[in-house]
């Protein structure tokens, strides 16, 4: 198996409004490893959301393909693309989109509903989830009664239910404020390193872009050729990927298993 | 957490809302039960009428033929045709003078060759009188009339014992019989009138009287020594009826001849004649029984339409209110369809949603229903009524329908009725239901995400 989690092939995905046809996507090429943290950044309308859709099997592109875990799912019907929603990928909204009527540990809970996991298998992977993104002593609450950045967590560890191949988080930051878009970040990048969760963040927000792995740049559904690498990790989170010791940011080989570090 | 935990819980957070369609549902499930119990009870009054029909038949057709050799004489022409009559109580409303035979008569028809025997009797209404208010089609009415009737027997054993001039159902106490006088018997409808028992004394007139007997009667009578009658009503040698008895039948109508030219101011009435009166009665039961019949059939034409309506309602309820549920919360279709759920998971979300307030308000309809049957049927069904056919003006004093009907016409409804209503009901639940899911299903998980 190919370390390849995401790829997309002359991804073109054109709207027609009326007689006129608006290029969304334009041929564009992507390419997402296993463990990457990637920030596609650009600014309103340069396509990024719907560029998020079509990763994340909620939009058909017009042409091109989508290969997730070495399936194009271009070619998936419909009817069966649940499965890739289900296992694959995991989303986090820019407003949470939480059940309002269920409790934290509920709506984590929700996307294991129909899996083969018995229910205290689930109910012991919710509690780990939570336990993650630091939200155990909350777990009850509703959430009208969790704060946005508690709101957000919850939201991150209910796309992480069915530990998908990818997280898709669309302006996760966006609803937040300064402090609360650091945790979060923080959090993601936590993931990232410590769990080698592969995660594309769409935002306009060159701050909290700059704490990926990978920056991309989208303008008028086209991939930039100028990619940064950004600081991939924030101060005092520093990890291996591989062996999870403390490592500092300037390092580009593990000082304790020696593997490269990216 | 399951999909019912789900349903349940995004019925109850709209009270309000979620009340009021239970309650509209509650009353067409309501509905659905009270008017088949309605139907059942109709059926069922339209039997008692037919029963009711053919023992009153097969009664008088008896009397008639253990009466053959009897000539009736009476001064009021109500007296002939009410003969056969269980009660003997007059109808209400109708008001008469009341006129007698001077007992010389007896004498006289007694000299006629063939009679056998003639037993006088004397008739009278009671001093005390009772108002009672009329329900007719036409509007209601008070009218005052006698509370009992009073009626001398001639006390003689060969009478009693050959002619059945007494009543026969005495259940507590003894009958009259020869040379009693100062005594009397009553009915139990009296005795429950008054308060009156075996023993306890009874003033009748003038005078009191020592009640010996209680006879089973829905009428309310007294019968005594015709001495006693006479003297207290101050109708000394008067009769108000002579049952005549004759040798044989073939005199009857010879002899009827005779006392009829002798006497033509009096009413004679024979086996002919009581025939004549039971084909009458035959006719008026048959008008009732196609009366009641129709009603019936006229119950299930509306009883029809009224189930469609019920169901058409409770399918376009519940079909409206997922409805306005699904896009209410299009939001949350697209959410669920972005962690993973499939059209299926979706759709039976919401179906499962309908078939939950139906089998609330199913439960809520079915005790509804239960309890308010007799009321709801009344207002949304015709009733087998027979006394309807008074206002075409037959006579219904002869047939007692109503103790019949009243006992009869209980409108509760069935298990099976309540079994099959629910059953359709959460049915209905779950295709009104079925559009509003499906259009959830198919609900695109982009555009539902931007649903705001």
């Amino acid at each position: 198996m190919s370390n390849v989690v995401l790829e997309t092939e002359n991804l073109e995905k054109v709207y027609a409004i009326g007689r006129r046809k608006i290029n969304a996507i334009s041929d564009l090429n992507l390419r997402v490893n296993k463990g990457d943290f990637v920030a596609i950044m650009g600014p309103s309308g340069s396509g990024k959301t719907t560029l998020l859709n079509l990763l994340g099997c909620l939009d058909r592109p017009t042409n091109g393909k989508v290969i997730l875990d070495d399936v194009d799912i271009t070619r998936v019907p419909e009817k069966a693309l649940w499965k890739f929603r289900k296992y694959k990928i995991g989303f986090i909204f820019q407003t949470f989109n939480l059940l309002p009527y269920l409790s934290a540990i509920e709506n984590v809970e929700l996307p294991m509903e129909g899996t083969k996991k018995s229910k205290s298998e689930r109910r012991k992977r919710t509690h780990e989830l939570l336990e993650i993104v630091g939200l155990s002593a909350r777990k009850e609450h509703k959430p009208p009664r969790l704060s946005a950045g508690e709101q957000q967590r919850v939201a991150i560890a209910r796309a992480l239910a069915n530990n998908p191949s990818i997280l898709l988080a669309d302006e996760p930051t966006g609803n937040l404020d300064v402090k609360t878009t650091f945790e979060i970040v923080r959090l993601l990048s936590k993931l990232s390193l410590t769990q080698g969760t592969t995660i594309v963040m769409v935002t306009h927000d060159s701050n909290v872009a700059s704490r990926a792995g990978r920056m991309l740049f989208l303008s008028d559904g086209k991939l930039l050729d100028r990619e940064k690498k950004g600081m991939h990790l924030l101060k005092g989170d520093l990890t291996c990927p591989h062996c999870h010791k403390p490592i500092q940011s300037d390092h580009t080989f593990c000082p304790r298993c020696g593997k490269k570090l990216e | 957490m399951g999909a019912l935990t789900r349903a349940v819980r995004n019925v109850s957070r709209r009270k309000i809302r979620t009340f009021l369609v239970i309650i509209a549902l509650s009353f067409s499930m309501a509905i659905m039960i009270s008017i088949p119990a309605g139907i059942m009870a109709n059926q069922k009054a339209a039997q008692s009428i037919i029963e009711n029909y053919n023992n009153t038949i097969t009664s008088m057709q008896e009397e008639i033929n253990k009466t053959s050799t009897l000539i009736e004489i009476s001064a009021s022409s109500r007296r002939g045709m009410f003969s056969g009559t269980p009660s003997g109580m007059p109808f209400p409303g109708f008001e008469q003078e009341e006129t007698f035979i001077n007992a010389t008569v007896v004498d006289e028809i007694s000299t006629i060759e063939g009679v056998k025997d003639i037993v006088p009797f004397l008739e009278v209404s009671s001093e005390e009188t009772t108002e009672e208010t009329m329900s007719t089609p036409r509007g209601s009415f008070t009218i005052s009339r006698p509370v009992y009737t009073i009626t001398g027997v001639c006390l003689k054993s060969t009478f009693i014992d050959e002619y059945s001039i007494l009543p026969t159902n005495v259940i507590d106490g003894r009958n009259l019989t020869e040379g009693d006088s100062g005594i009397i018997i009553i009915s139990l409808n009296l005795s429950d009138y008054y308060s009156v028992y075996v023993g306890d004394k009874l003033k009748v007139y003038s005078e009191t009287f020592k009640v010996v007997g209680i006879y089973n009667s829905t009428a309310r009578t007294v019968h005594m020594n015709i001495t006693d009658v006479q003297r207290i009503t101050e109708n000394m040698g008067n009769v108000s009826r002579l049952d005549v008895y004759v040798e044989d039948i073939s005199y009857v109508d010879g002899i009827a001849e005779v006392i009829e030219a002798a006497y033509p101011e009096f009413y004679v009435t024979t086996y002919e004649d009581r025939l004549a009166n039971l084909e009458r009665t035959q006719e008026m039961y048959e008008t009732t029984l196609e009366n009641a019949e129709s009603t019936v059939s006229q119950t299930q034409a509306v009883a029809f339409q009224e189930i469609l309506v019920a169901i058409v309602a409770t399918s376009l309820i519940v079909l409206f209110m997922m409805l306005y549920t699904v896009r209410e919360r299009t939001k949350e279709i697209g959410v669920l369809k972005a962690i993973g759920f499939s059209n299926w998971n979706v759709m039976s979300q919401f179906i499962l949603e309908g078939i939950l307030l139906s089998v609330i308000a199913g439960g809520v309809g079915a005790l509804m229903g239960t309890i308010g049957a007799p009321v709801i049927s009344s207002l949304l069904l015709p009733s087998v009524n027979p006394f309807s056919t008074h206002q075409s003006g037959f006579p219904t004093q002869n047939i007692n329908f109503g103790t019949a009907l009243s006992q009869s016409v209980t409108v509760t409804p069935d298990p099976q009725t309540l079994l099959l209503a629910f059953s359709v009901f959460l049915l209905l639940g779950a295709l009104g239901s079925l559009y509003p899911a499906w259009r959830a299903a198919r609900t695109s998980p982009m555009e539902a995400l931007r649903y705001e």
